[in-house]
């Protein structure tokens, strides 16, 4: 009744204004548009900052700061920086990470999704899904006093004398295990074990997403489980399979707490899993606090920076990756 | 209509959660320390809040190292001074100093010395000693019962160890040492701790090793290049209990901790030949002894390094932690006021020295003390001296 008056009635605003408002929709689009911005505002504000504070570093060492060498200095006495030790053990123990968590992550996913029996699917999905709730630093004192000690010291002496003989492999198993476990191997393990829950739960829900119609004409043609899951089900859920690796990525590269406490935090200049490293995380949040001199505080700001890039590198090569996939399909399911 | 109206509720909602995220910073930055210590009857707090209301709340943050001891001290002052509460926050020395340059802060804590370039932009800071720590070495020799005596370096090995020219827990130089543990030490590789992050007991460890022979090159600092690291028998581990917990689980290893660590915790550490040529383990005397023999060597800014002292009784890896404060550019002058109370509180007062030795800290020695009480009567707040 009375918006029908509204023409008539003497507004302060304009009649093209009072409609504009009239629902709120255009303060609740403003709004939207505002938070979307802000994510967009957040990035580069960050990235311009790490860029602006780290100046007198990249200015000294140029790229000798993260170019690859076989005997790096991180020597905060005498401000000699370079981040080769940190950027290679966060690229290894991501990439072994993702490598171990994988197989077994997808492995649950289509066992959770395809070939469950009913009532196990839930209460498993929940565990999956809490393992995902635990928060690092429990993982990382677990790791400490019952996973290096059971289970990496002796895998890595094992793989130390086994596949570390073999002359291509000597250079990333070789060497001798360390004694206590800490090592590039254990924080790749961890992290392995938490990002396990991550692709599975994604991966799940990825496989069950896909329309039931598919499996069904794949079994009426006369396909085995096996034949439908790889071929009808992994194909058509692959872009969601990718994105569930790259939620997995993400949070290697970055963790910080149980990596540190279990990666032995030493600036090896060798390559071999077996040995303690270091990541890039890590000597960030161990150093900066007490980084009194100003060179050595910008040197750990140029790290997070090269952080900042390498993950921004590797998510934009994954999503391209989606990309691509999901043009080539075309089902384009998901 | 409805509609409308609904927007402008939408609105007011989101205002109303956007003050109400801003408000609670600002209250709660009234309330006494919300942490009480274990040991301590926690109803009272809220009894002693309520009977005489916090009037003023003093700010401090820095060094983790004396972290235990001002949680105890600043929660103990509460019943000493009700119309204070304290509030200190262990973020690192570095972070500290900066505070207290920008000014976020009344005052700061720092293991590390304040350098020039900081003093020029701090404009008017001056350090005061608050107390002493020792720093131990603790290991792990899988060969060893607790009814084994304590092992014993001297400050040549301890650096050889560091340095990884000794990394035989046989070797010559520690067999020599230790004649007790003759049949005991294994011919096997020491896996060498040492902490990741930086810290105050790094530099502590470092700057000893520094002054103990010219074999160390690795300078003396929060965060140094281990030459263990680069030899390849070296591990960092995170804080005290990160150091701890690789020396416990490593067999044939060996680290360094704080003393009161060591203490609550423990672990086996062991002695040291000092200077004097006498073998010394690290207690109160020994760091009280320390503190003595350099007395008399302070500088202006009330800075001293006491590590590889040259008396008999003398522990040889000990260091200062320091109070930083603004000396004339204080301008609330009732809050500078109980500011300084309290610090010369923790100074002077016989519960405030016994806290301290019962965590493994030392307090001052009375040589030390008054050059500090000096120094604090030097503050000033508008011009007039703060402490009458």
């Amino acid at each position: 009744m009375k918006n029908k008056l509204l023409h008539e009635q003497k507004g302060i605003l304009p009649i093209r204004l009072q409609r504009a408002f009239r629902h709120g929709d255009r303060p609740w689009y403003f709004l939207q548009f505002l938070m979307g911005l802000a994510v967009l505002a957040l990035l580069i504000t960050i990235g311009a900052m790490l860029w602006q504070q780290s100046a007198a570093a990249r200015a000294s060492f140029g790229a000798n700061f993260f170019l690859p060498t076989s005997n790096p200095s991180w020597d905060p006495v005498n401000d000699h920086f370079q981040a080769w030790p940190f950027i290679y053990g966060t690229l290894i123990t991501s990439f072994v990470a993702l490598a171990v968590a994988l197989p077994l992550g997808l492995g649950i996913a289509i066992f959770l999704a395809e070939l469950c029996p009913p009532w196990l699917r839930s209460p498993l999905g929940t565990l999956v899904e809490l393992l995902a709730a635990i928060p690092s630093v429990v993982y990382g004192l677990w790791g400490i006093f019952v996973f290096l000690p059971a289970v990496v010291a002796p895998f890595g002496k094992f793989l130390g004398t086994s596949l570390g003989q073999l002359p291509g492999l000597q250079i990333f198993l070789g060497g001798i295990m360390s004694a206590s476990g800490s090592s590039r191997l254990a924080a790749a393990l961890i992290l392995a074990i938490m990002i396990v829950p991550t692709i599975a739960a994604v991966s799940r829900d990825v496989l069950l997403a896909i329309p039931a119609n598919q499996r069904e004409a794949a079994y009426a043609l006369g396909a085995t489980p096996w034949e439908t899951i790889g071929q009808i089900l992994l194909p058509a859920g692959s872009s969601g399979i990718l994105g569930a690796v790259i939620l997995g990525l993400g949070r290697a590269l970055g963790e910080t707490m149980a990596v540190t406490m279990v990666i032995g935090n030493s600036v090896d200049s060798t390559l071999t899993l077996l040995r303690p490293g270091y990541t890039m995380s890590s000597i960030i949040a161990n150093e900066f606090a007490e980084a009194v001199n100003q060179l050595h505080s910008q040197a750990l700001i140029e790290v997070a920076l090269l952080l900042f890039g390498i993950t921004l590198l590797l998510n934009g090569s994954a999503r391209f990756l989606i990309w691509q996939v999901t043009r080539r399909m075309p089902t384009g399911a998901n | 209509m409805l509609r409308n109206r609904f927007a402008i509720f939408t609105a007011l909602a989101l205002l109303a959660i956007i003050l109400s995220a801003c408000a609670p910073a600002a209250a709660s930055s009234q309330n006494p320390p919300s942490t009480p210590a274990a040991g301590t009857p926690s109803g009272s707090t809220s009894n002693a809040s309520t009977a005489a209301p916090v009037s003023v709340q003093i700010n401090g943050a820095g060094a983790t190292f004396p972290l235990p001891l001002y949680t105890e001290w600043t929660y103990a002052y509460q019943y000493v001074d009700p119309s204070v509460a304290i509030n200190y926050q262990g973020i690192g020395s570095g972070g500290g100093k900066k505070a207290i340059i920008d000014n976020t802060v009344d005052f700061a804590g720092s293991d590390s010395l304040v350098s020039n370039d900081e003093y020029a932009a701090g404009k008017d800071l001056q350090m005061y000693p608050a107390v002493a720590g020792a720093v131990v070495v603790i290991y792990n020799i899988s060969g060893l019962t607790p009814n084994d005596p304590a092992l014993i370096l001297d400050r040549p090995t301890l650096v050889g160890i560091y340095n990884a020219t000794i990394n035989q827990w046989n070797d010559p130089a520690i067999l020599a040492l230790n004649p007790g543990l003759k049949d005991k030490l294994p011919a096997k590789p020491i896996t060498v701790v040492h902490r990741s992050d930086g810290s105050g007991t790094t530099e502590i460890f470092t700057k000893a090793l520094t002054s103990f022979s010219a074999d160390w090159k690795a300078g003396g600092a929060a965060s140094v290049e281990w030459p263990v690291d680069k030899a390849g028998n070296g591990v960092g581990g995170k804080g005290n209990p990160g150091v701890a917990a690789a020396v416990q689980n490593t067999p044939e290893s060996l680290g360094y901790v704080e003393l009161d660590y060591a203490l609550a915790n423990k672990i086996p550490y062991s002695q040291m030949v000092n200077k004097a040529g006498k073998t010394v383990a690290a207690t109160g005397d020994t760091l009280l002894s320390a503190m003595n023999d350099f007395a008399s060597t302070f500088t202006d800014k009330l800075t001293n390094t006491i590590v590889d002292a040259s008396g008999d009784n003398s522990w040889p890896i000990a260091g200062y932690t320091y109070y930083v404060l603004h000396t004339t550019s204080m301008t609330d002058c009732v809050k500078a006021q109980k500011l300084l109370e309290y610090i010369k509180w923790t100074l002077t007062d016989t519960a405030a020295a016994k806290k301290a030795a019962d965590l493994g800290y030392a307090v001052l020695p009375d040589a030390v003390r008054q050059q500090v009480l000096t120094k604090l009567g030097e503050v000033t707040c508008n011009g007039s001296p703060v402490l009458k």
